[in-house]
């Protein structure tokens, strides 16, 4: 295979322009983030204007029909400024189910909603996880009802990002694809998605207050006889878990290259601080020990980025039709896998170097290791990760 | 009222990772990322600017010996409408007065295409040389007014133009007529970050080379030449004033930087 681990001159550019923005609005501003727990409207406004919200978005529909690799690209220097992860939260989220929600949605729905998204005049989120089903997507129970040219919601769907952006902080809202049963009988065939505005009657919601990447807000919503024309459907009736599985995959690349660099960002961080700081008579950074640490954690980290942006590379040969979706799928369950253990650790120790100096609510270090620590289930557990990579490596017929 | 505007950009060393010494003492280039002189962006963002309230055309100019043309697609997505490369193989040895030969010359020739142009824009100086003397020179060589160190343009009116200043110890406000030459600090604009679209498509757009030889020029004799380049070592001495009242101790500040060589402005 032809391999070149060079980015594009225009990927480049496109890095400078998000670099120079990110360097000069977000990052002076991440504790901000945490103590208000919001991302301020300036910080949202500048990046729809910079047409960070329509990267992957088709063309057609005012995005800029970018590919997965070059939408991680933006989304590096995004997680750089902001080791909290609320922007990344907001970028990778809208990122990859705003795509899926354009490729399975109606042309009104595209027209109507994926034009506004593509602006970042709307953000488009996902709701699958209820009270009683995370992983176990199919133990969900919400379930919706045809009622003419609309459908009728009902359920309760739990630790959902971005309910407060997507009903009050967005010019013109937002919404979730929204997982339900549309029949019962047929377990997870009976599923369908739903694109559900977060601004519908029938809505209520309450947000939680997160251990971790807080500038992005986290809760549960209440649908009571939500009504939702048809149009609003994503993909036919009883596709919605396969289509929440091929979205799960764009997101657990993107969840992956954010941990990556989240991870190699914080060790360059870290670097730093020990190379200054004394002990015993010498820079931490001259005890082995620390050494060791350090350039196994970074060995890690780079690995852990070229394995993300393989699974970027998967879903654009998918889009391109040359890769099959299981195959996609082990990649992506592997990244996230890699990525986010390794960042764990990593943090961990780096935030351990950097002594007690590191135990506040300031230290980039640890506002990192907080909001990885949402990945161990966010977009699938991590022992669900491990169950696809094994499903894929051994076969169906071994796994029960 | 519709504006034809030229604006002058360098290309320069990226200033974050300055070009090291060679022995003999002149400038290692080889690996240097060259990138657009940042506080030219100023005098992009003041045309964008005056663009927006009066129309017209805006025209990047540019002079140099690299071939890469593309650190200026970053003027382009700004939004000037085009932009004009002018390659020299031996930019290197020319002295300020060349540089701003060339140009003047080349500023000539566009307003053979785009009939007169009302204002010429560059920043108050590159971050390589930092002479600062190049809209003054090109002023003298078009033989019109030039105006240095503008903090902010006010207004446009009757052929005229009001400019805020800056001098030693505050602002004065000047009236010019046109066509004039501008150097604009980086005080009272804040340059644009193009988007990612106007980005992708200013990779789409050419960029014309001219070569000095179509300018028709006449070549002075190089009156500056350079010797060497000499690194300036930079280091903190951590002085502590304390135990003291605090008045005192600024002054003491004072004078301890005075007695150091360093020239303060009061």
């Amino acid at each position: 295979m032809p391999w070149d681990f060079e980015f594009t001159k225009e990927q480049e550019d496109l890095r400078m322009v998000i670099r120079e923005f990110a360097e000069k609005h977000i990052a002076p501003r991440i504790i901000e983030f945490e103590e208000k727990r919001m991302i301020p409207n300036e910080i949202i406004e500048g990046l729809a204007k910079l047409d960070v919200f329509g990267v992957v978005l088709p063309e057609k529909y005012g995005g800029l029909g970018l590919d997965p690799i070059t939408a991680g690209v933006i989304l590096e220097e995004i997680v750089r400024a902001d080791l909290t992860f609320s922007l990344a939260v907001a970028y990778l989220v809208h990122t990859s189910w705003g795509y899926i929600a354009s490729k399975y949605g109606s042309e009104k729905f595209n027209e109507e909603i994926i034009t506004k998204a593509a602006k970042g005049r709307l953000w488009i989120g996902i709701a699958t996880t209820e009270p009683q089903a995370g992983s176990d997507v199919a133990g969900i129970k919400s379930e919706a009802r045809k009622e003419g040219s609309y459908y009728i919601l009902n359920g309760e769907k739990a630790y959902i990002s971005g309910i407060r952006e997507a009903r009050e902080q967005f010019p013109d809202g937002g919404g979730h694809l929204t997982l339900v049963y549309t029949d019962k009988t047929k377990k997870h065939r009976g599923m369908t998605f739903f694109y559900v505005p977060m601004r519908s009657p029938g809505i209520t919601y309450r947000l939680e207050k997160e251990f971790g990447r807080k500038g992005w807000s986290f809760g549960s919503f209440a649908m009571e006889n939500v009504k939702i024309p048809e149009e609003y459907r994503i993909g036919e009736e009883g596709r919605g878990f396969y289509i929440a599985m091929e979205g799960f995959d764009h997101a657990r690349a993107y969840i992956a290259l954010a941990n990556a660099v989240g991870t190699k960002r914080a060790l360059e961080i870290a670097a730093e601080y020990i190379k200054q700081r004394t002990a015993f008579g010498q820079p931490i950074a001259k005890f082995e020990g620390v050494q060791f640490q350090l350039a196994q954690h970074w060995a890690e980290a780079e690995a852990a980025y070229n394995l993300a942006y393989k699974a970027l590379w998967a879903l654009k040969k998918e889009m391109e039709g040359k890769i099959n979706r299981f195959e996609v799928t082990k990649i992506c369950a592997a990244a996230k896998y890699f990525a986010v253990t390794t960042a764990k650790k990593a943090l961990d120790d780096a935030m351990r170097w950097m002594g007690a100096y590191a135990y506040t609510e300031e230290n980039p270090v640890a506002l990192a290791l907080k909001a990885v620590k949402s990945y161990d289930w966010a977009e699938g557990a991590l022992e669900i990760m491990l169950l696809i990579i094994a499903r894929e490596v051994l076969g169906r017929e071994f796994i029960r | 009222m519709s504006l034809n505007i030229i604006v002058l950009v360098k290309s320069v060393p990226d200033p974050k990772t300055p070009p090291t010494l060679k022995v003999d003492g002149s400038l290692d280039l080889k690996n240097v990322k060259i990138v657009v002189n940042p506080i030219d962006k100023y005098a992009v963002e003041a045309a964008l600017q005056l663009k927006e309230r009066y129309g017209g055309k805006i025209i990047g100019l540019s002079l140099g010996d690299h071939d890469n043309i593309d650190i200026f697609r970053e003027i382009i997505a700004m939004g000037v409408d085009s932009f004009i490369y002018i390659k020299d193989p031996d930019y290197q040895r020319f002295d300020t007065l060349q540089k701003s030969y060339v140009l003047s010359k080349a500023i000539k020739k566009i307003e053979k295409d785009l009939g007169r142009v009302d204002l010429v824009l560059c920043g108050v100086e590159s971050s390589d040389t930092n002479m600062g003397v190049l809209a003054s020179q090109i002023g003298e060589w078009l033989e019109i007014p030039s105006i240095s160190y503008v903090d902010k343009i006010l207004e446009i009116k009757n052929g005229s133009i009001i400019v805020k200043k800056i001098i030693e110890d505050g602002f004065i406000t000047l009236r010019s007529r046109m066509p004039v030459v501008l150097s604009i600090a980086d005080t009272g604009y804040e340059p644009r970050i193009p988007s990612l679209r106007d980005t992708i498509m200013a990779r789409r757009r050419e960029i014309p080379i001219w070569k000095t030889s179509d300018l028709g020029l006449e070549f002075r004799e190089i009156v500056l030449k350079t010797v060497r380049f000499k690194q300036i070592e930079s280091k903190r001495l951590g002085k502590i004033f304390r135990d003291e009242d605090v008045d005192k101790m600024i002054d003491r500040f004072f004078e301890e930087l005075k007695r150091d060589g360093v020239s303060l402005l009061r």
